[in-house]
């Protein structure tokens, strides 16, 4: 299996540890290592220092990590800049591990297509797979039903009680003023508040 | 906002153990400090907006967080929070988040964040957040203990206490924040998680619905009407209406307006809008235009009265030819002219002649015309008077009813075209899950959290609708929170100092525990989330070659190719078989 992926490991110990090799570190920074990608997509650059060896760096026989670490943190340059990118403007915080990468963009193999985060309706969408018995709480099941009592209507100006209906532009009003006010309105106001109670019909 | 310094590490929160921070993590606010007994640690250190403000390219590395960011507005663009709606999701700019807190509260150690972290997740946080939050403070920050809580569950907690309450604590709670509220059953100090309903209205929909109410009022001060005012004018200028229709029918009545209106100055700008001072650069366009059309159309019959002129003049020339008894030239012309006869010429010439006489008239008359319209011009300007224009009043933005009806979506959804239940209807909807004896015990106890839950009158309005629910002559109390906004952290500095971590200890996740029993692992209290045991996939890269379906999908393929082999990892990888994964 690790043969058949050109790895250019660098000298690493091979410890073992809990963490698994992660995804780019920070989309088109120099920090992304991930020897697997350099191999894969020339995406991977920057100037790499190497710290001495960290704990975290998974390095078992099969998996590929030679996890380059930079002096890290705000410097980014673009996807494929050169190997030149300027050394760390800041100086990357000392409690925290340098070579940690997230795991959530997608996953190593990702390289340049899985950049973003998920959103929250993907992330929803992956939890209604789970396996939730039908009294397990969880997010999209305490989500509060239709209400049962029908809306009332209130004036788009004025936000007062409105009995009447404009049929021209649909909007709602209360007295012959507001009436006035609504009929010499510019077409993008009335679009807009009806855009406000969600009352924008697409069909002419 | 002036940028927040960096604190020295006070020494008692490092000996004899280290103190745990508590981090609120909100959606609009971020709030963190030092749990330690000690009365300088009594509140927050760092109280900063959850956003970060990220520029593309060459500038990216120059992000500013929080208090760094002097006004939101020019930045608003590039303004990114790591929250959607109230989970979070972008883990990079957590991790800023999180640096900048530990950066400011004056850590300094290397490799390692040594202090336990205490943070907030949103009431039934999806698994998989959790899991990435975890991996972000275990793996990234190497602390030693986490633990995570509710924000509403931590201020009922803190009031609780602050009452006198005995324990175990009964009660719900109505806590509304700024991307979504909550009605959250407390059942013998532990959340019942499945009756507590979540409604989508809160703090930013208020804010976004005044600012588009206003911008549609005033629409020549579109720019003028930002959110950062927005806000400022729902924290300071809005209230609740114990009884909607009541209140309004105030508002209809002109002395209530003129006393309860609130006039917002806007600051000046160079606009003039359109039309108020230049009435005379108005008449002076239409004049032009007028002008300009006549001209035309002068021009256009100049032109045709000569070409009619000019074929008249050959017709008459042919005519001369016949007369002159040149036969064979007539003929021939009659001919290019596509005519047949002499009489045929004839009428032809007869109609140019009228049309080149008409054409001449109305040239005069055009020209006559034109004379008068301009001595009309002449006049206007001076008899045109431009009413006074008040530039002070021109800036000014009215806000009555506006006042009234922002704070009210979160009753009724429907003013902002939601179709989902108001916050009193869904509470009655969660009460009528449980037997009378629970609901009596419940609505003892209905206390009310969050940001939102600031404006004046929430408390009578919920007061009051709860009496119209609930049966005649039944008994029921309503209690705010002190600090709506901030006792959720001093509810979690509370619980933190009276549950210390430790290895094994209720509510709090230790590093082996992260690694035996995977990211998504919560450890219950009486403050947190229920935890239904679910094994979520670990995401493992896998080799290049292979596709990525999805994060899960690529861990069940490369379990079943069993590359990993790392021992103390968690074996998730291999009970991925267990996850239903509809992906793959």
């Amino acid at each position: 299996m690790a043969s058949q992926i050109p790895i250019t490991v660098r000298a690493q110990p091979p410890t073992a540890s809990a963490a698994a090799v992660r995804g780019k570190k920070r989309p088109g920074s120099p920090a992304v290592s991930g020897v697997q990608q350099a191999a894969v997509n020339s995406s991977i650059s920057g100037s790499k220092k190497k710290k001495p060896p960290l704990t975290v760096t998974p390095a078992t026989q099969t998996q590929i990590t030679a996890v380059e670490t930079v002096v890290e943190m705000k410097t980014v340059g673009s996807v494929d800049s050169t190997p030149t990118t300027t050394e760390t403007v800041v100086k990357a915080p000392p409690f925290k591990d340098n070579t940690f990468m997230h795991s959530g963009i997608g996953g190593a193999a990702a390289g340049k297509k899985n950049r973003t985060w998920k959103n929250l309706k993907q992330i929803l969408a992956l939890e209604r797979t789970l396996p939730w018995k039908l009294n397990d709480p969880n997010y999209y099941n305490i989500d509060a039903p239709p209400s049962l009592k029908p809306a009332k209507k209130y004036s788009d100006i004025s936000g007062l009680p409105a009995n009447y209906t404009d049929p021209q532009t649909k909007l709602r009003f209360t007295s012959s003023e507001e009436f006035s006010y609504i009929r010499l309105l510019p077409t993008d106001v009335v679009t807009g508040y009806l855009t406000l109670r969600k009352a924008t019909c697409i069909v002419p | 906002m002036s940028p927040d310094p960096v604190f020295e590490l006070p020494a008692q929160c490092v000996t004899p153990t280290a103190a745990p921070i508590v981090i609120d993590n909100g959606s609009f606010q971020t709030r963190a400090g030092w749990a330690a007994p000690a009365a300088e640690f009594d509140s927050p250190r760092l109280l900063f907006r959850s956003v970060a403000a990220r520029s593309r390219g060459a500038a990216r590395s120059e992000t500013q967080i929080g208090n760094d960011i002097p006004n939101l507005e020019p930045l608003r663009w590039l303004l990114k929070s790591q929250f959607d709606r109230n989970v979070v999701v972008n883990f990079e700019i957590q991790e800023l988040i999180l640096d900048y807190v530990f950066t400011h509260l004056g850590l300094s150690s290397e490799g390692s964040v040594e202090h336990p972290i205490l943070m907030t997740e949103a009431p039934c946080n999806p698994l998989h957040c959790r899991q990435m939050m975890s991996e972000l403070l275990f793996e990234c920050y190497r602390v030693p203990f986490v633990s995570y809580g509710v924000d509403g569950l931590y201020s009922f907690y803190h009031n609780n206490n602050q009452r006198n309450l005995q324990r175990p604590n009964t009660g719900i709670i109505l806590s509304s924040g700024y991307h979504c509220s909550h009605i959250l059953p407390v059942v013998n100090g532990r959340l019942d998680a499945l009756n507590s309903k979540r409604v989508n209205v809160a703090g930013s929909q208020a804010a976004s619905y005044l600012q588009r109410l206003l911008q549609l009022k005033y629409p020549g001060h579109l720019a003028a009407i930002t959110l950062s005012r927005m806000e400022e004018l729902l924290h300071g200028h809005s209230y609740a209406a114990v009884d909607y229709h009541e209140e309004l029918e105030k508002w209809r009545c002109p002395e209530f307006y003129e006393r309860e209106v609130h006039r917002i100055q806007l600051p000046f700008s160079g606009k003039v809008p359109g039309g108020c001072v230049s009435a005379e650069e108005r008449q002076e366009r239409r004049a032009q235009q007028l002008r300009r059309l006549q001209e035309i159309n002068t021009r256009r019959r100049e032109e045709k009265l000569q070409q009619d002129q000019e074929r008249l003049d050959r017709f008459l020339a042919i005519q001369e030819l016949l007369e002159d008894g040149l036969l064979d030239q007539f003929h021939k012309s009659l001919m290019e002219l596509n005519m047949d006869s002499a009489e045929e010429l004839q009428s032809y010439i007869n109609k140019l002649q009228l049309a080149v006489e008409q054409g001449r008239l109305k040239l005069l008359q055009s020209d006559g015309g034109e004379g008068k319209m301009e001595n009309c011009h002449n006049f206007s300007p001076l008899y045109g008077a431009t009413p006074a224009f008040n530039m002070a009043e021109y800036h000014q933005l009215f806000v009555g009813t506006e006042r009234l009806r922002c704070p009210e979506i979160l009753f009724q959804p429907s003013l902002i075209g939601e179709d989902q239940m108001g916050l009193m209807e869904t509470l009655q909807y969660v009460l009528a899950r449980y037997t009378p004896e629970q609901q009596e015990a419940l609505v003892s106890n209905v206390f009310l959290t969050g940001g939102n839950m600031q404006h004046p009158g929430m408390k009578e309005r919920v007061e009051r609708e709860l009496l119209a629910l609930r049966p005649f002559q039944s008994h029921f109390k309503v209690t705010m929170a002190t600090r709506p906004g901030l006792d959720a952290w001093y509810g979690a500095r509370d619980w933190a100092l009276e549950h210390p971590a430790a290895a094994g200890a209720e509510g709090w996740i230790s590093r082996q525990d992260y690694e035996e029993k995977g990211g998504e692992y919560l450890s219950e209290h009486c403050a947190s989330n229920v935890f239904v045991p679910m094994k979520l996939a670990k995401p493992v890269p896998v080799r290049p070659a292979e596709p990525p379906a999805a994060l899960q999908t690529l861990t069940g393929a490369s379990a079943a190719s069993a590359t990993v082999t790392v021992a103390p990892a968690p074996s998730l990888s291999s009970d991925s078989a267990d996850v239903n994964m509809a992906a793959s």
